[in-house]
């Protein structure tokens, strides 16, 4: 059963901007589902929508096959956790959370009972007569929590709650919410620009630019069918390389033998991708296709080759490969490169959606 | 931070103006008052005598004195409560505004470039009972306006003048102290279940009890010692004694009754009054209303 469905939902401010396009998905119950797209694709303003605190211009909301879209934010029994926290800097956290409760006049007594419960699930207990302003950044993202979770509503929202946080804490609260998540099986909409959130925290993602979606799908089907070059650079880091290249009769027109067949591709412009980290080096003698190393990024773990591919007609293109562990080729030097047939994608020229019937 | 001056005397002569200024305008003559609250003086300045305690004494023995007070007090509360209200209503909805907003905000702040017996003429013109449009709008409403006779009527006049010229100041105050409230505390408790009017008074108000302190206390020392002009203006204090504040009588007996003694002993309890005021000034708003 499907918890929330959003029917070609869209956004068109008054000015005549569109934040977001006619958008359908459905969420099913529990499911965690990632809003994530550079800044002004138009992720927050969707999740605001649903919240209830933007209108909503065309289309329709369902929660639990409900028709949410004129309901105040109140009434559509969802919580958020805002990017700044949002905590009432005049109430303990205690009355921050129970502030909710309250406002829908439940007994004291259960109030406190149901704050305490959270606040023992979160660590709390020990704040609860303190004032935000007493907290540390990690223990507001707490409370924060802990009062969308007190009311324990039908769909949590999540707007990019981490962003104010340290790297470090930010990766421990990370793996927080994703526990939290599972145990409750609260449905969750959850924005961020991060894509290692988006990729450790989602069931399933929704890449949005520009208003529109690019691609949903798990995590791991974003990362390894990417539906158009926006999504395959957007995920992954570094991101992925796209060579521009011309097909006749169904193969790559270039000097270098690249393992690509589109037999229905007689001529046309396409754009070739691959990973970096699907790049592995052999000995020059074994490949055609090589790298002119220019700058070396050194991580420990992993090196990172920035360089221009050889062999690729008059335009040499830019290529950076990743490879595990240490590596230090000297600046200038020409490396053989190998990547396997099934590593590469091929986007259209045009449409730079990604071609399907290739390999 | 300290900053330090090769010469000694630098620095004591760029506050010289300054202290000048304070000497002559405030010390000068706040010693004098001091002085001559201890003295009796003939009207015609050529004589006086050492009185002691005895223009206090007669001063709080005054009844006159002590309805002054009261017409202070009532004066001072009608003018900060309703200028507060007031202002924090226009603040609301002016925050609301989304179009042309600077200019309602500009046009609610003129009022307080208009000098206090301007806007005194201004409103005693408007309501004047032969010839404001006001006072005859009301006589065609059954209202028998006559400031000039009804001393109820009168107060609520300097009241309206005086408030009238402070709503500016602490819509500025007020607005500015909306503007910081970050919009996602509102919208967070919208979500938490709290309508337009339980967010007002559940959020925004407490969040706003810094600037409404500091605003109460500066509109009360307003009222107190700032509406000289606008009472001037309009009423003279009249009729009879109904608006005749301690300020406005501390002229009255003295430059009109001239009373110099009493006058004087009427300004240093204003002194202390005022004194008093700084105190929790400073006090209470440097330390900030705490949440």
């Amino acid at each position: 059963m499907s918890e929330v469905i959003l029917k070609q939902m869209g956004k068109t401010y008054p000015n005549g901007h569109t934040a977001v396009a006619s958008l359908d998905l459905e969420i099913a119950a529990g499911e965690f589902i990632v809003l994530v797209g550079p800044s002004g694709c138009g992720k927050s303003t969707l999740l605001r929508m649903v919240a209830g605190l933007e209108s909503i211009s065309t289309g329709e909301l369902l929660i639990q096959d409900e028709r949410v879209n004129d309901k105040e934010p109140a009434q559509r029994d969802i919580a958020m956790v805002f990017q700044n926290y949002a905590l009432y800097p005049h109430m303990s956290v205690y009355d921050n959370m129970a502030y909710g409760l309250k406002n829908r006049g439940i007994a004291k007594a259960q109030i406190t009972e149901q704050v305490q419960a959270v606040a023992k699930m979160l660590e709390l207990e020990a704040l609860l007569q303190r004032k935000p302003k007493q907290l540390s950044g990690g223990q507001r993202q707490r409370v924060a929590m802990g009062r969308a979770m007190v009311r324990d509503p039908k769909v949590f929202l999540f707007d990019e709650p981490l962003s104010n946080l340290d790297a470090k804490l930010r990766v421990q609260m990370r793996v927080e919410i994703r526990a939290l998540q599972r145990k409750l099986g609260t449905t969750t909409l959850y924005v961020t620009h991060d894509q290692v959130e988006a990729m450790t925290l989602a069931d399933r993602l929704v890449v949005l630019n520009q208003g529109h979606v690019e691609q949903i799908g798990t995590p791991m089907e974003v990362y390894e069918r990417p539906a158009s070059t926006f999504v395959a650079q957007f995920i992954g880091s570094p991101a992925m390389n796209l060579i521009p290249s011309k097909m006749v009769d169904g193969k790559p027109a270039l000097d270098v033998d690249i393992p690509v067949a589109c037999p229905h591709l007689l001529a046309s412009s396409v754009l070739l991708g691959v990973r970096p980290e699907h790049v592995d080096i052999v000995p020059l003698s074994e490949t055609a296709l090589q790298l002119q190393v220019l700058a070396i990024e050194a991580l420990g773990a992993e090196t990172l080759l920035h360089g221009t591919l050889e062999g690729w007609g008059d335009t040499a293109p830019t290529f950076v490969v990743r490879l595990a562990g240490q590596h230090q080729p000297a600046l200038g030097e020409r490396i053989g490169l190998r990547v396997s047939p099934e590593a590469w994608h091929v986007f259209d020229g045009d449409t730079q959606k990604r071609i399907t019937q290739c390999n | 931070m300290s900053v330090y001056f090769p010469q000694k005397w630098l620095p004591y002569g760029l506050l010289l103006p300054q202290l000048l200024v304070t000497a002559v305008f405030f010390l000068w003559p706040a010693g004098q008052a001091v002085e001559q609250a201890f003295y009796q003086e003939d009207a015609f300045g050529l004589s006086r005598d050492f009185v002691g305690l005895d223009n206090f004494i007669a001063l709080f023995q005054s009844a006159e004195y002590f309805a002054a007070l009261g017409t202070t007090l009532v004066f001072s509360v009608s003018v900060a409560g309703l200028g507060l209200v007031l202002a924090l209503l226009l603040a609301v909805m002016a925050d609301r505004v989304l179009r042309a907003a600077m200019v309602y905000q500009t046009l609610l702040i003129w009022p307080y470039a208009v000098a206090p017996a301007l806007a005194g003429v201004l409103w005693w013109v408007l309501f004047d009972p032969s010839i404001g449009p006001l006072a005859l709008a009301l006589q065609t409403l059954g209202v028998d306006w006559n400031h000039y006779l009804n001393g109820d009527q009168a107060m609520l006049l300097v009241v309206i003048a005086a408030t009238w010229k402070q709503i500016s100041y602490n819509f500025l105050f007020f607005l500015a102290g909306l503007q910081a409230i970050p919009r996602s505390l509102i919208e967070a408790a919208a979500i938490d279940g709290a309508g337009p009017a339980k967010r007002f008074f559940d959020i925004v108000l407490p969040l706003l009890s810094p600037t409404t302190f500091f605003l109460l206390v500066v509109n009360v020392v307003y009222a107190f010692f700032d509406t000289f002009a606008v009472i001037d203006a309009t009423t003279q204090g009249g009729p009879g004694q109904s608006t005749t504040t301690m300020v406005y009588k501390v002229y009255k007996d003295g430059f009109v009754g001239l009373d110099l003694g009493s006058s004087a002993a009427q300004s240093v309890v204003l002194m202390v009054v005022v004194g008093l005021m700084t105190i929790i000034q400073f006090r209470y708003i440097e330390r900030k209303v705490q949440y």
